[in-house]
């Protein structure tokens, strides 16, 4: 079965790309536009990884970070915003990764599978 | 009165009969004498007052001495006067008669003659004689409290119109040594240095020999200057004046200690005048020879209770003794002293502060400029931020679905425009980095910042990013602090942008030194690109398209960049310096100091 990813972003065009194109990739994709509905799908099933953006109207992605590690503190997540000036906040460091937005969607693409099967990708000595 | 006068005689007076015994007593009181003559002018009779004035050997005795005899102690004077009463019958009278007794003992007569009837009613005269040296004592004594107090009188005016302690130092030296002033023939000056609790030779005035002190009086003399002009003269030029004798206690340090004299004498604020001699104590010995002398004066300067220093003087070149009054008076000078030196460091103080002051106000004034500009950033950024967020969303949809529409097949010309859209948004979202970029640094703090640190840490990021084609580059560090004022972040962004673009458009052979200096109050970063003589013109005109903003994708970074050097007050450009090497050249203001608040080192 193929892994499950989470995508969170208010806006409309992210999240069909996204879910166009991690479909393309083999994973099972759900959207929400909301940090709240997030943490709702979140109470309901497990996902493989959480992508989260961080600037949305309801509930920031920091904010909704922070609930998240606590109700199911084993999930990944990868926060990804157009905000480079989030790395300084002290709460995003609670996420697994930090990808930037970009039209480019490999680095993204790269982190979802290093955080679904790390063995794989470990550094070799 | 000095001179001799003639009072106008009595034109008709009778010759009255007088008795001499009883009239001679209450002379005598009075300290009277009165001598009597007949009408040969043989003395006749005098009181005692009179036989102690005139110093008569033998009153009792029948030696009278003759008129003739008397013209030995007064003169003509008692002969003219005695004639004039025997010719005219009238009083004659004389003030101020300078004479000497028979034993030589100076005398200041007022005289009085008087015609009287003899026994048998002879004309005789008698002659009233008053010592009045004692009341003209009295007005040489007032003469010269009087000389003394225009001396301090012109010192102190002196003194009221100096406020600079080496005008200040010049006037007390000037009315020690000044003949129209104290006289004595040189003078030295100490200050007191209270950590050490020593006294520092600093100034002396006068002549370091006979031949020079002949010399300079004779010149003094021939100006017929008063004190106050010779003051006035000698305070408007201050660098004059600081003679040779000067060289004689430069330096010279005394440590006070109560065992000695000197040392007791500045304790005590009391004034000394010293003859050296075997008992004298070997601090005061060894501090006389220093001046070559051994008979001095020495008063302390004193003011509200705090010593100040110390004045010396002597008579080294003439030997002139040196009385207690001139001491003290030199000590009244030292007094008016002290307090114009105090006035003259409350004065400087006043001065220092009202320039730290005045300093403190252009800092403030600059920081308010300084602020407006950051604000201005501060609204720039947070305005670029927010389009940059709302830009990068469309952006990354677009681009990504481009991209997404690449992997599947599509025809030749379909896949062309794709792909140029795609590239275009790639390097819009590279303009949105550097906006961002701009925007985060705008969020910094104001900081004291070390430029060259500055430079080391942008070129040492730019060495890990630098492609293997590009420039190579090496730093060379000003060897003072050079410390600019302003946004760390903004200013490293700017730096970094400039170390950059030279890097990318200038490609060996050849290479860069990144070079920081201070000069002209500027904090200086040049990159001096070393290029074969040939190659110069081309490099100087790539330097100049870099920052005319010739190509569109270097614009924007070198917009902001440029902005961010000139809101910190820099400037930025093409240079081409001693050695013909053409350069790029950032310059910010150095920082004026500014009180604790450390250099900004952090990477």
């Amino acid at each position: 079965m193929s892994p499950h990813i989470l995508v969170v972003d208010d806006d409309d065009g992210i999240r069909v790309l996204y879910q166009t194109e991690l479909a393309r990739e083999g994973y099972q994709v759900t959207v929400v536009d909301s940090g709240r509905t997030a943490l709702a799908a979140v109470s309901e099933r497990q996902f493989a990884v959480i992508i989260l953006d961080i600037d949305m109207p309801d509930m920031s992605g920091i904010e909704a970070l922070t609930h998240l590690r606590k109700t199911s503190p084993e999930t990944p997540v990868i926060l990804n915003t157009a905000y480079s000036i989030y790395k300084q906040d002290f709460q995003s460091w609670l996420a697994d990764a930090y990808v930037m937005k970009s039209s480019d969607l490999e680095p993204l693409k790269k982190k979802i599978k290093e955080l679904i099967d790390p063995v794989e990708h470990k550094c070799q000595p | 009165m000095n001179s001799m006068t003639t009072m106008p005689a009595t034109t008709h007076e009778t010759c009255v009969p007088v008795d001499l015994e009883y009239l001679s007593e209450g002379l005598d009181e009075l300290g009277i004498g009165l001598l009597a003559f007949d009408q040969n002018e043989c003395l006749t009779y005098s009181n005692q007052s009179a036989v102690d004035m005139v110093a008569l050997d033998k009153v009792d005795s029948d030696e009278r001495p003759h008129l003739v005899q008397m013209a030995d102690v007064f003169g003509s004077s008692l002969s003219t006067a005695v004639e004039e009463v025997r010719q005219n019958g009238s009083r004659s009278v004389r003030h101020g008669l300078h004479c000497s007794n028979r034993h030589g003992r100076h005398m200041l007569i007022d005289l009085s003659c008087l015609p009287f009837c003899g026994m048998n009613n002879d004309p005789c005269v008698i002659c009233l004689l008053h010592d009045v040296r004692q009341r003209h004592q009295f007005s040489d004594d007032t003469k010269f409290l009087r000389q003394e107090l225009q001396i301090l009188t012109d010192v102190a005016a002196a003194l009221s119109s100096s406020s600079e302690l080496v005008q200040i130092l010049k006037v007390i030296l000037t009315g020690a040594t000044a003949a129209q002033g104290l006289g004595f023939n040189r003078a030295f000056l100490f200050l007191y240095q209270q950590d050490t609790n020593e006294l520092i030779g600093h100034m002396a005035l006068g002549p370091v020999s006979a031949e020079e002190a002949g010399s300079i009086w004779k010149d003094l003399d021939a100006m017929r200057l008063s004190l106050e002009e010779l003051l006035e003269d000698n305070q408007s030029d201050t660098d004059e004046g600081l003679d040779a004798l000067t060289d004689l206690i430069t330096d010279f340090r005394v440590r006070l200690d109560d065992e000695s004299a000197i040392g007791r004498a500045c304790h005590d604020s009391s004034w000394l005048n010293l003859a050296i001699s075997d008992d004298t104590d070997n601090l005061t010995s060894a501090f006389a020879r220093r001046l070559n002398t051994d008979k001095l004066a020495l008063v302390p300067m004193v003011s509200k209770g705090h010593l100040m220093g110390l004045l010396a003087a002597d008579n080294q070149i003439t030997g002139r003794p040196i009385s207690d009054e001139a001491v003290q008076l030199l000590q009244a000078l030292a007094n008016q002293a002290a307090v114009a030196m105090e006035r003259a460091r409350l004065y400087d103080n006043q001065l220092e502060r009202s320039r730290e002051l005045e300093r403190i106000n252009q800092l403030l004034a600059e920081s308010q400029d300084q602020i407006i500009k950051i604000e201005k950033m501060s609204v720039i950024g947070e305005l670029t931020s927010a389009i940059t967020h709302e830009l990068r969303n469309p952006l990354t949809v677009v681009g990504g679905f481009a991209n997404l529409m690449l992997k599947s097949t599509l025809p030749d010309e379909n896949r062309e425009y794709l792909n140029i859209i795609s590239s275009e948004i790639r390097r819009a979202e590279t303009v949105l980095d550097q906006v961002l970029d701009f925007s985060r640094a705008s969020k910094g703090e104001n900081c004291p910042i070390d430029f060259s640190g500055l430079v080391k840490r942008s070129l040492d990021l730019l060495k890990g990013r630098l492609a293997r084609r590009e420039l190579p580059m090496f730093l060379s560090q000003a060897s003072e602090p050079l410390t600019v004022f302003g946004n760390s972040d903004q200013l490293s962004h700017a730096v970094y942008q400039f170390l950059k673009l030279v890097a990318e458009e200038l490609t060996p052979p050849g290479e860069a030194e990144v070079r920081t200096e201070l000069r002209d109050g500027q904090a200086l970063m040049l990159i001096k690109i070393r290029r074969p003589d040939h190659e110069r013109e081309q490099v100087r005109r790539t330097l100049e398209r870099i920052i005319t903003q010739n190509r569109s994708s270097q614009r924007l970074t070198i917009l902001v960049a440029g902005e961010t050097i000139r809101y910190h007050g820099g400037n930025f450009g093409i240079a081409c310096g001693d050695d013909s090497l053409p350069s790029l050249y950032i310059e910010l203001p150095v920082m004026k100091e500014r009180p604790s608040e450390p250099a900004h080192t952090g990477g």
